[in-house]
């Protein structure tokens, strides 16, 4: 084979991408698009005193300019709360929100006559961190809470009036004081966690195509069909006239997850009644979302064998100027900041809070590295005081297989202690380290709300051509490989035979949207489900036309096998047809009903993992260096092992970012470092030289052929098991991110 | 985000180029564009016209001339000073420096002279040419004047070069003996540099000068006098002790701001953690004996 043959076997899209040819939404000219350029608020939270658009209005090549006054009238969407504008109508909330948009020509003209925009700002009391938004007489960010139930995830949020807290959750289990009065030690910690930039290298790019009534939107979206959704509730359209379309995606993360820009854009075209394209630049993408930063108190008693009693936790998260999916982040942090452990008595309580800061958003593990930092770190906290080795502490309370962590949860469906074993084994089996060099250990386990809604087509042509058709967006994670593999697996033909269609909502049947790793599982299967009605069909018509016993029958590559002879794909549509022509279209359908309802309890799986960390540090500078790095996830079967290696490797790498590196960070609610040049994530050169992926397969995931999702959890354990590390040989504990060098050398001086 | 529109102009000599930038308004030279394009993508930067100065014959020279000094001509990029063999020879520290300028891209067509120009304070060149007292040759239109590298940056972002003088050759004289260069970065850009310039005795037991430049800490690199003056004359078996004894109020002496890359003190504790590393690498590379 070939190297390009190679590579096109690991990921049909991998040729496309290395030679430039892929196509994303910035590539792509629709016949009259005009452009769009967004002025966007230098004020941190004010009332816009005035616009004037006049200025830019004159210059030549300039359409139009959109402004809060145009659509103020289409009222305000969101995805859980119904909090955002389409563009500031009267206030702005964060730096960076949108106040006008300059259509033009041309590009040019319209960014330079978005210099002209003149906008008057009066300055409103701000609250710009979480600590500020809590306060008693905070600022208020929203006066009122429209709750959307159901909408985009189950449930809604849960706000309190007149205040910034758009959202608490709260679960308890057992008697949590009373345990606490028994136990032979208590232990609380409090951890903080910065807000952190997705940082694609495809900023948010969109083009919207307003005519009418009907609405075509080209976006790098995760989730084309929230996008859908909200295009079609703002504005007043049949869900069937509003198509999205997504080309190549060049990373989401997350920050192309729910809905972004999409209802701005669309709001451009419905004003001018042309095509527009927006292609912000990666500074205007670093304004438009992050992940959110936390506040964490963690605290957990036990008893003189060092069984964790009880365990509580409180988490403030700082959910920036509009709620996006915030109310589930925190949920997730709520949930992610528990297991694997056994935990007779708990109380958990998150909150988000509005900021007048850029948006939270989804992001890799919603929630996930939050906890994980908090409850990990805290773990080796509490061992260290009541004089336990962290790795037996973890051991002895870790959930078995089929123990559940919370009564309302899926059981664990995995082995905790073999996973950390084998991280552990994975340094173990190499070189002995040398006396400077320190190792950590963290584990996670997460419940992935991966919505069991999906649905898929698979159709086989005459030629033996297979093309599947899903909404699984393919966004550098090979998941269009993965289906193609399915698909290919189950139709028994070769998956070059497989050809996955980019996502059209036109054409692509309905399904949640990709995250919370979820497609491999839910979208895999209904691709599954697909490709056995289309071999259904198929065997059916060679049972009916030949007259042939059905179980005689058996699909093999090329046709089917009838046990004395094979029959080709092309044999049995002509004869059958008269016509040589045809194709079978299977239809897969994955509802939370399938499977008896074995896929209605929540997680549909648990995400895990274990991390270990060997770090030496330059007491001098306080440079963390990572020689050795090993990753462990239980995903039950790999599908296509190239393709989950890397989805590992690259959150894990995600995480070492988390650790080392990023922040995006606010000065009384002005981000300072929201651009590539200041703000810092990793290099190849700072990747562990040595890096293990151990993927644990056990084939008992609920997904085809006993897959569980991926893709999430490595991000994990990087930053406590690197924390963990520096606390048992350096002595230093961190608590919040990042463990900048600086920070480092400060605890370094003040433990001598 | 794109630039405000300009002109683009690419003359042959250096004379067109100055006339050019100097007829009217406000025309830039511009030859790797790694910061001034970035900066008139972000509009920090305004100009009508971009004079390209790489249609212009010898500015990307290096060689060592009759009078034992080295020649780097302005345009010459990071990539090509790293590789080119003059400089492996006899400054390998600047070799070194060179192919660790920020990243693969800059390094390709960023230029030595623009990175001077432009006056970053945490910038890699600026500290070192300074510690190799190099001279900066620019040419204007009322004739070329000469300048040590150690006047040229002003201020943050600010150098005496005239808008209308190009900056066209870096002269230093061949080093004598060890020349040391260390950074630390968490990031894109250097938070400290500190560059070090012995020139030995023929026996090589002896420091004859010594030039100590700490750079990114102010506005431009500053030399580090009491070391300076410590190792002038000094046995090279004496260097670290005499160091470790005016370490601090050598220290002490320099301006340090405070910003993004960390606090005063820290910083100021990182350079001597990159001075001492310098001495051990100088000591064992260079002084020998």
């Amino acid at each position: 084979m070939s190297a390009t043959d190679n590579m096109s076997a690991v990921r049909p899209d991998l040729i496309e991408k290395v030679t430039g040819r892929a196509a994303y939404v910035t590539d792509l000219a629709i016949p009259g698009m005009l452009h769009g350029f967004v002025v966007r608020s230098p004020a941190i939270h004010a009332r816009i005193v005035s616009i004037d658009t006049s200025a830019a209005r004159s210059v030549d090549g300039v359409v139009d300019v959109l402004t809060g006054d145009d659509v103020a009238s289409f009222g305000c969407w969101g995805v859980v709360l119904k909090d955002r504008p389409i563009i500031a109508i009267d206030r702005v909330r964060y730096v960076g929100e949108p106040v006008a948009v300059v259509i033009a020509e041309t590009i040019e003209i319209a960014e330079n006559a978005a210099e002209l925009v003149n906008v008057e700002y009066d300055e409103l009391p701000r609250a710009t961190t979480i600590q500020e938004a809590i306060m008693d007489n905070a600022p208020l960010i929203h006066e009122r809470h429209e709750n959307l139930e159901d909408f985009y995830f189950k449930g809604g949020a849960r706000p309190t009036q007149n205040s910034n807290v758009f959202h608490t959750y709260r679960n308890s289990v057992g008697d949590v004081d009373a345990a606490e009065a028994a136990a032979a030690y208590i232990h609380e910690d409090r951890f903080t966690f910065p807000a952190i930039s997705h940082f694609a290298m495809e900023p948010h790019a969109v083009i919207a195509d307003f005519r009418g009534d009907s609405l075509t939107v080209w976006a790098g979206a995760q989730t084309p069909t929230a996008v859908q959704k909200v295009l079609s509730r703002l504005y007043q359209l049949p869900l069937a006239k509003v198509r999205v379309i997504v080309p190549f995606v060049g990373g989401g993360f997350g920050g192309k997850a729910s809905v972004k820009i999409e209802p701005l854009v669309a709001a451009a075209s419905w004003k001018v009644q042309r095509p527009i394209r927006i292609a912000q630049s990666m500074i205007e993408s670093m304004l438009t979302c992050r992940r959110l930063g936390a506040d964490i108190t963690i605290r957990t008693a036990v008893d003189a064998k060092g069984r964790i009693l009880a365990k509580s936790a409180k988490l403030l998260l700082d959910g920036g100027a509009y709620s996006d999916t915030g109310s589930a982040v925190a949920t997730k942090a709520a949930n992610r900041i528990m297991g694997p452990y056994v935990v007779p008595n708990l109380r958990l309580e998150a909150s988000a809070v509005y900021t007048n800061t850029i948006p939270g958003a989804a992001f890799r593990s919603i929630g996930g590295p939050q906890a994980v930092w908090a409850k990990e770190s805290h773990m080796d906290n509490v061992a260290s005081a009541i004089g336990m080795d962290p790795a037996e502490f973890r051991l002895l309370n870790f959930a078995s297989r089929g123990e559940r962590i919370r009564p309302d949860l899926r059981a664990l469906d995995m082995d905790m202690g073999e996973l950390m074993g084998r991280v552990t084994q994975s340094f173990a089996a190499k070189a002995q380290s040398s006396n400077r060099r320190a190792s950590g250990l963290a584990v996670a386990a997460t419940d992935p709300a991966n919505t069991p809604i999906s649905n898929a087509i698979v159709r086989l042509k005459i030629d033996g051509s297979i093309l599947v058709s899903v909404s699984s967006i393919e966004i550098g994670q090979g998941a269009h490989a993965t289906m193609a593999r399915i698909a290919a697996q189950t139709l028994k033909q070769p998956p070059s035979a497989v050809t996955v269609l980019r996502t059209d909502t036109a054409v692509a049947p309905y399904d949640w949207g990709t995250g919370a790793s979820r497609s491999t599982v839910v979208v895999g299967l209904s691709v599954e489900n697909a490709a056995l009605d289309a071999a259904d069909q198929i065997l059916e018509m060679v049972a009916d036309v030949w007259e042939l016993p059905r179980e005689s029958l058996s699909l093999v590559e090329g046709g089917i096998s009838t046990g004395s002879e094979v029959l080709t794909f092309h044999q049995i549509f002509h004869r059958a047809l008269g016509v040589d022509s045809g194709e079978v279209i299977g239809r897969g359908a994955i509802t939370p009903r399938s499977k008896k309802g074995a896929l209605a309890e929540s997680p549909l799986f648990w995400e895990t993992s274990a991390g270990l960390a060997e770090i030496v540090v330059d007491e001098d500078t306080g440079e963390i260096h990572v020689p050795r790095y090993a990753s462990a996830a239980d995903v039950g079967r790999v599908i296509n092992r190239v393709a989950a290696e890397g989805q590992d490797e690259g959150a894990a790498v995600m995480g070492f970012g988390h650790a080392l590196h990023e922040a995006l960070e606010f000065e009384d609610g002005q981000p300072i470092n929201a651009t590539p040049i200041d703000y810092s994530i990793p290099r190849i050169s700072d990747v562990p030289p040595v890096f293990d992926t151990i993927l644990v397969e056990n084939g008992d995931g609920p997904g085809p052929g006993g897959a569980k999702g991926m893709g999430e959890g490595a991000i994990l354990p990087v930053a406590p098991a690197i924390a963990n590390a520096l606390f048992s040989t350096y002595g230093i504990r961190i608590t919040d991110l990042p463990m900048t060098p600086e920070k480092v050398w400060r605890a370094l001086q003040k433990r001598s | 985000m794109l630039p405000s529109p300009f002109e683009f102009d690419r003359p042959s000599t250096i004379e067109d180029a100055i006339r050019g930038v100097g007829e009217s308004g406000d025309g830039m030279f511009y030859s790797g564009g790694t910061e001034l394009l970035l900066a008139m993508k972000m509009r920090v930067i305004h100009t009508d016209r971009l004079i390209d100065i790489k249609g212009i014959f010898g500015l990307n020279r290096i060689c060592l001339n009759e009078a034992n000094d080295i020649e780097i001509g302005a345009r010459c990029t990071h990539a090509k000073i790293a590789s080119d063999p003059v400089i492996r020879e006899h400054v390998p520290a600047l070799s070194s420096l060179c192919a660790n300028v920020a990243n693969i891209r800059v390094r390709s067509v960023g230029t030595i002279g623009g990175n001077l120009c432009f006056g970053e304070p945490h910038a890699d060149p600026p500290t070192l040419l300074a510690a190799l007292n190099a001279r900066l040759v620019l040419i204007g239109r009322d004739g070329t004047r000469v300048v040590p590298a150690d006047d040229f940056i002003r201020s943050e972002l600010e150098t005496i070069r005239e808008p209308d003088e190009l900056l066209t050759l870096i002269v230093f004289p061949c080093p004598n003996g060890p020349v040391t260069y260390r950074r630390f970065k968490h990031g894109e850009r250097p938070s400290v540099n500190v560059a070090m310039a012995w020139s030995i005795d023929a026996g090589k037991a002896t420091i004859k000068g010594a030039r100590v430049r700490v750079g990114a800490l102010g506005s431009r690199p500053q030399p580090l006098k009491v070391v300076e003056d410590a190792l002038r004359g000094l046995p090279v078996r004496e260097v670290r002790s005499a160091i470790e004894a005016v370490l601090t109020t050598a220290l002490d002496e320099l301006e340090v701001n405070e910003d993004r890359h960390g606090g005063a003190d820290y910083k100021r504790h990182l350079a001597g953690v990159l001075l001492l590393r310098n001495v051990e690498e100088a000591i064992s590379v260079g002084g020998g004996a």
